[in-house]
């Protein structure tokens, strides 16, 4: 075997390992349980938790690599790979011994994703679909493979932190311009010194699994979140009861977005990363509102606070998630309360915007400067989001009332939090002129698309299922908890 | 209760071959009917035969003011001293015939003035003038069907810039278009389906096809999905014979076959990329790959560098980068980790020559005012004092510098 087919076998070993990890954890923990009122659904449940997994155990991996360093040990495939492994084993164990492993089981979940039992119309359609995927994949992986980092930010904020920690073998500080001109001692400096370390950290892994230096290879991350993604949205549509064929649509309308491929292709910058983890976030506590299941709630936490260790406005995106847990636990008050957050936001903001305050690096300003045209041009007149604004402006007309209502109310609180969070950075602070020339707009945007696509595809579940009762089926585990609890 | 699946993507094999048809029917009459009309309220000239395009290359141009050098991609024109470019060409066509004058110009920024001069046989002695628009650094075609002095055998045109250019102003050529429909679908599917490579905006935006389109596809699409729709509903009202009663079902198909459309286009674009990188990159290692890049010699000249610089392990030494491009510079700092890199992200300074201490490197790309005397060897650059240094490496506009 060649040396470059070596480092590639290594470099697949070394994503298996978080992969399993994540996966492993998850089997352990059982999650997801299923509805106990709905039939087991192996292939939504396993794509749930394999798309989950990546998630979990890409985090876990670089949390460990943070501790490595706390702890002075250098980064290689001992001190990292081994104990990520070994923690995945055990994991396993547990799982085998509860009987959640088996032969049969995992025969039927790949056979239900490959497979699944529908018409003959919905099979071809199916296969069509995933063909169709599948070509976009091996386009994006193409580019990934031969293509050496290419944007711009990637090289001057990023990949900068994995080149020096993949080389020192550990996490060094990086620095701001004048700390480091005045001599700050073994300290290192980039355009954002600030930023922080998990997306390097996984290049770092990339290219400690590699062996070597490589800035095309050590990008398959990227590659693998898109993929991880894609299993994680068909996984929660499917445990959210949309139709086989309705949640392949839904994952195909999610990867089909330019802007996402573009992030895949030229990989390097955060919001993709972003983007999915606050999207599964969300969409874990949508499941958390449903069932009530702490592991659902637990996932939910550890994606959310880990929005901050992926890009510093993630801490803003995390917080967009409370409007839902608060209409979750509060179903009758919660929307007024929610509406009361949004007003007191708006007085914040207009203090805060009088004395000019920075708030994560945005100024806010009291002066209403949105970009209207190169909005519109981004969203509805460029190919970015091919017809998402279009149809989210539809659905929002036609279903406002299903979206304000169980059980779709929590994850439209949400989505609108998402909304009025970019609607500040582009019109009350400095970002508005990124906007005008459109360095930031699609990219803060990504964070939240996958989310919107989600909803939508909820909400016309909601809207064209029909049930043999007058209550939808998951409002009644909303409309469960107690009305005391409002109390 | 039993949830049933959406009617949207499960129903009656019967039912769903007929919404199939429906919706698919319905899609492209939908589709013929916003393209006829866009058509009808755009043409200009006869539905049926009309003359063909005029079209005139680079080569047949004149610089009247300014200074032209003719390249493989076109004339590039530098401003004259006091800022205007004039460049003309000798014409003969009738003005009714042709309604739309375009130019293929590039590297046109806002707030340059630009605007399209002609001369006819109706008014030989006057020359005519029209202001420019300008749109996303080209030139936007010109409408002279109004225009009182569009009239007559037009002799000769001229394009005329006023303003600092960035860079020299490239100019493709010029077109007189006749503005039958045959020619605007046909510019439309030129626009729409034109390769638009990666660049360095792409990851923050793409823009769907050629750079400026007169009709952007989401938009069309997006029409065509809401005319279908309506007739869709007007047909389930009025003549639920021919459609059936009205399901949501055809409405989503229609509006996924019109994502679908615009997902073939994006993945079009796609595989035709891949071939390009395919091509730049396949079979090469990292090493390999960074050579054959846009900076490739910048990515050279680093790699001849850190052969001069002692290995790089802890404390690595401090090294600053330095160029007038701020590419060049992030570039040159990227390929220079994990050397204990400084160099200014955003402005095109030089570090303050305290910070600069014995055993420091500097490193020079295509960076004007700085300044070594060899025979000294001292290294100065504007605004600051001398200081002592020891030439490593000279390379074409490229240097390496040892701080004493």
């Amino acid at each position: 075997m060649s040396e470059t087919a070596m480092s590639y076998v290594a470099l697949v070993l070394g994503w298996a390992i978080p992969w399993l990890l994540g996966f492993a954890i998850l089997l352990a923990l059982d999650w997801p349980r299923p509805d106990p009122g709905a039939s087991l659904e192996r292939g939504g449940h396993a794509a749930l938790r394999l798309g989950y997994g990546y998630f979990v155990g890409v985090l876990l991996l670089t949390l460990w690599m943070r501790i490595l360093s706390v702890f002075g040990a250098r980064f290689d495939w001992l001190t990292i790979g081994a104990p990520l492994l070994i923690v995945a084993s055990a994991c396993l164990g547990i799982a085998a011994r509860r009987r959640a492993v088996s032969f049969v089981a995992t025969r039927d979940a790949v056979t239900a994703l490959w497979r699944p039992q529908l018409p003959r119309w919905q099979r071809i359609a199916w296969l069509l679909l995933l063909a169709w995927l599948g070509l976009r994949f091996a386009l994006l992986a193409a580019e990934v493979a031969w293509q050496p980092l290419y944007p711009w930010d990637a090289w001057v904020q990023w990949a900068t932190k994995a080149r020096v920690w993949y080389e020192l073998g550990h996490i060094v500080p990086f620095v701001r311009a004048d700390a480091w001109l005045a001599g700050a001692a073994g300290a290192y400096f980039d355009a954002s010194p600030n930023y922080p370390a998990t997306v390097p950290l996984q290049q770092v892994w990339s290219s400690v699994a590699l062996g070597h230096w490589d800035d095309s290879a050590m990008n398959w991350p990227w590659f693998l979140t898109l993929i991880a993604l894609s299993l994680a949205i068909y996984g929660a549509l499917r445990d959210a009861g949309v139709p086989s064929l309705g949640a392949l649509i839904g994952t195909w309308l999610v990867s089909s977005l330019p802007l996402v491929d573009v992030h895949v292709a030229l990989a390097g910058y955060a919001d993709l990363m972003m983007g999915a983890v606050y999207t599964l976030a969300a969409l874990a506590l949508y499941r958390w509102t449903l069932h009530r299941d702490r592991c659902d709630a637990g996932i939910a936490l550890l994606l959310a606070l880990a929005c901050p260790s992926i890009k510093i406005p993630g801490i803003v995106w995390a917080l967009t998630l409370v409007p839902g847990v608060v209409v979750a636990l509060l179903p009758n008050r919660g929307l007024k309360l929610v509406a009361l957050g949004f007003g007191v936001a708006a007085l914040a903001l207009l203090a805060l915007g009088k004395a000019e305050t920075v708030i994560l690096g945005y100024r806010l300003k009291l002066a209403f400067e949105p970009s209207w045209r190169s909005l519109a041009e981004s969203y509805f007149f460029f190919a970015n989001w091919h017809l998402l604004w279009y149809g989210a402006i539809a659905l929002t007309l036609l279903g406002t009332r299903r979206l304000t209502k169980p059980p779709l109310a929590p994850l439209t609180m949400i989505v609108a939090a998402g909304v009025v969070f970019l609607f500040v950075v582009f019109a009350f602070t400095n970002a508005s002129a990124w906007v005008g020339d459109y360095t930031t707009v699609n990219r803060a945007t990504l964070h939240l698309a996958p989310l919107l696509v989600c909803l939508g595809v909820l909400l016309w579940n909601e809207m064209t299922t029909v049930t043999h009762t007058s209550v939808p089926a998951h409002a009644t585990a909303l409309a469960g908890t107690p009305v005391a609890a409002d109390a | 209760m039993t949830p049933v699946e959406s009617p949207a993507l499960a129903a009656a094999p019967g039912t769903h071959g007929r919404s199939t048809i429906v919706g698919v029917l319905i899609f492209v009459a939908a589709a013929a009917a916003c393209l006829i009309g866009y058509l009808a309220l755009t043409a200009r000239g006869p539905w049926f035969g009309g003359p063909p395009a005029l079209h005139w290359a680079a080569a047949d141009f004149k610089v009247t003011r300014g200074t032209g050098r003719l390249g493989p991609g076109g004339l590039l024109v530098t401003p004259d001293a006091s800022g205007t470019v004039v460049v003309s060409l000798n014409a003969s066509f009738r003005s009714r015939d042709y309604p739309v004058i375009a130019w293929d110009a590039a590297n046109v920024p806002e707030g340059v003035e630009v605007g399209l001069l002609w001369n006819t046989d109706y008014k030989s002695s006057s020359m005519f003038s029209r202001p420019l628009a300008i749109e996303a650094g080209q030139v936007a075609p010109a409408d002279l069907a109004d225009v009182r002095d569009w009239i007559g055998t037009v002799g000769g045109l001229a394009l005329v810039t006023r303003g600092a250019l960035a860079e020299p102003l490239l100019l493709r050529g010029v077109t007189a278009r006749p503005m039958t429909p045959g020619e605007i679908l046909s510019d439309r599917l030129a626009e729409w389906f034109a390769f638009e490579p990666w660049n360095g905006a792409s990851i923050n935006t793409v823009t769907g096809g050629a750079n400026y389109q007169d009709l952007p596809l989401p938009v069309i699409l997006a029409t065509i999905v809401l005319v279908a729709a309506l007739i869709y509903a007007a047909l389930a009202r009025w003549v639920p014979g021919a459609v059936g009663a009205f399901r949501p079902a055809v409405v989503a198909a229609v509006f996924l076959a019109a994502w679908f459309v615009l997902d073939a286009r994006w993945q079009w674009n796609l595989v035709r990329q891949v071939g390009a990188t395919y091509a730049q990159y396949a079979g090469k290692s990292w090493r390999e790959r960074h050579l054959a890049a846009e900076d490739g010699p910048l990515f050279a000249f680093i790699e001849k560098a850190r052969a001069k610089l002692p290995p790089p392990v802890e404390p690595a030494a401090r090294v600053f980068m330095v160029a007038d491009a701020n590419y060049f510079r992030d570039r040159g700092a990227y390929h220079l980790y994990p050397y204990n890199v400084y160099f200014d992200p955003w402005r095109n300074t030089m570090p303050p020559s305290s910070a600069l201490h014995s055993g420091d490197y500097l490193v020079a790309y295509r960076r004007a005012g700085l300044q070594y005397d060899p025979t000294q060897e001292r290294l100065r650059w504007e605004g600051a004092e001398p200081i002592a240094a020891e030439l490593l490496l000279v390379d074409a506009g490229a240097a390496l510098f040892r701080i004493r």
